[in-house]
């Protein structure tokens, strides 16, 4: 399939300790935002579809609370990180196949509670443990940062990446976020400050870890033709892939090793007609400095096990040779998930980034990543029409 | 230690019956041959839909792993847990705590485990890692 589809709106609610708004609430003003960004009004969109976060309090009946009538499309898309990624991807889909003219895309979650501390956001629910599948919960892997880490510390043991080149990711990430004013985190941090940071499951640090943040985001998808007539550059589909590991429990399991981006990521170029060479920024999510790290290697822009010498190179950083999360990404801007990278790319393409913008910017690698490394999309984005 | 209690399913029951006896039950394929994880539903390398329960041989060894540091409660600090990825000899992994894992340079991808068993109040006997 040569997708025929461009991203037309983007809507952003504030984003961080946003507190007394319901995930739906946010949900629509984030949608409303996107079509007054894309020149559209709300009775254009005929399609929805509606990622709810960690707090999974939004949902397909966010329709009714936007008062959309006739409309030709629509679900709740539940792919975690990967999610937003999905979204575009299924949008691209209906529009070609006739099934709507305009789709919003949105995620809204509200994980953090005033009075709460940040953590307790994403540290697992609250269940009966109940069976065998309690056990890894029960020894104590409980939240994401245990999960994550027991992945990083395979990857350092394999290929011999350390700490501090983990902390070369989230030096980048804040020197970018420091020209970005949307980002929550903007003081400049050395990898003496990440070293010194706290340790929250060892080989992570409190500086490995992404932000948590309250809002929504939306953006509007429509055909390459509408695209040309509306309010703001279009920011054209020129490919896609995903990739699902679904790593087995046992022996042989490339876990922490190689994600699903190695499948999604070649599987995008291939489809866009590119080779990783031509890709001019990698906006990939980054819930810790080791996802992209080994994102990076896995969509081929280094080789495998060699993830840590290039961001420690300063590849990755402002002026570097590979511009990656150019708004400082969800470790230092904010966290709604694959519409941190997503949102930050629509913004690239158009050349709106301005004191982070970056000069070359035909082509944009969006990675989206879920669970632990289990689900993964790629989007490439373009500024120009893809040939036909 | 500090494992969280979990009570038994209609699933896990054999499971936690052969824990209470200090043996480590796992799913087997008759049609494969090959073991897979306790959760395992079908069977993690055919997808044989054939699984039972089976005694394993309780050794393995580390895969991987993470040290959560203790936290200061009341002027005491409770005592880091390190929770390990563990190859068991048939081929499944688990996700257990190392219990005797004090000297951290012991800790080391393809260092020898054995599976014991602990009980937490109010819970099942659960498996841990004991490195050998």
């Amino acid at each position: 399939m040569n997708p025929n589809s461009a991203i037309v709106g983007l809507g952003m609610t504030e984003l961080g300790k946003v507190f007394g708004r319901t995930a739906t609430q946010l949900a629509v003003e984030a949608i409303c935002k996107a079509a007054e960004d894309a020149g559209l009004s709300l009775s254009d969109i005929d399609g929805l579809y509606v990622n709810p976060g960690i707090k999974n309090d939004t949902d397909l009946r966010l329709q009714s609370a936007l008062q959309m009538r006739n409309t030709r499309l629509l679900a709740t898309i539940q792919a975690f990180g990967s999610s937003a990624g999905q979204m575009v991807q299924y949008a691209s889909m209906a529009i070609a196949a006739g099934m709507a003219n305009v789709v919003a895309c949105v995620y809204a979650d509200t994980p953090l509670a005033e009075g709460k501390r940040t953590g307790d956001s994403y540290s697992g629910q609250q269940r009966a443990l109940q069976g065998v599948g309690a056990l890894p919960f029960a020894a104590g892997l409980k939240a994401a940062p245990e999960r994550y880490a027991v992945a990083a510390r395979r990857h350092m043991e394999t290929y011999g990446t350390t700490s501090e080149q983990l902390g070369a990711v989230a030096v980048a990430a804040r020197q970018w976020a420091a020209m970005n004013p949307l980002a929550q985190m903007r003081d400049p941090i050395t990898i003496e400050d990440h070293q010194n940071s706290r340790m929250i499951a060892d080989p992570l640090r409190l500086l490995d870890c992404c932000l948590v943040t309250n809002g929504a985001i939306a953006v509007i998808v429509t055909s390459a033709e509408r695209a040309k007539h509306l309010k703001q550059p279009p920011v054209y589909v020129w490919g896609w892939g995903q990739g699902h590991p679904g790593y087995a429990n046992r022996r042989g399991s490339e876990f922490g090793l190689v994600t699903g981006a190695a499948q999604s990521g070649p599987a995008a170029l291939a489809m866009a007609g590119v080779s990783i060479e031509e890709i001019d920024i990698f906006e990939l999510y980054d819930c810790f400095t080791y996802t992209t790290l080994v994102t990076l290697e896995d969509y081929g822009v280094c080789k495998k096990g060699e993830g840590g010498e290039f961001v420690a190179s300063g590849a990755i950083a402002p002026g570097g040779s590979h511009p990656t999360n150019t708004g400082g990404g969800e470790l230092s801007s904010y966290y709604m998930w694959g519409m941190t990278p997503l949102s930050e790319a629509i913004i690239q393409a158009r050349g709106q980034a301005g004191q982070r913008q970056v000069a070359k910017h035909d082509l944009v690698m969006v990675s989206g990543n879920g669970g632990v490394l289990d689900f993964h999309s790629t989007l490439i984005l373009s500024p120009h029409p893809k040939a036909r | 230690m500090n494992l969280s209690p979990v009570v038994r399913d209609d699933f896990s029951a054999p499971f936690f019956d052969a824990a209470a006896e200090g043996r480590l039950l796992l799913r087997w394929s008759p049609s494969s041959g090959e073991w897979s994880e306790p959760t395992a539903l079908v069977c993690s390398v055919t997808q044989a839909a054939d699984l039972e329960w089976r005694e394993a041989s309780g050794r393995g060894s580390l895969v991987s792993w993470t040290i959560k540091p203790g936290r200061e409660r009341d002027g005491v600090r409770t005592p880091d847990t390190v929770i390990a990825i563990v190859e068991l000899e048939e081929g499944p992994w688990l996700t257990l705590q190392v219990v005797n894992a004090d000297d951290r340079s012991r800790l080391a991808v393809g260092a020898p485990v054995r599976v014991e068993f602990v009980q937490p109040d109010g819970s099942e006997y659960l498996p841990v890692a004991r490195l050998v």
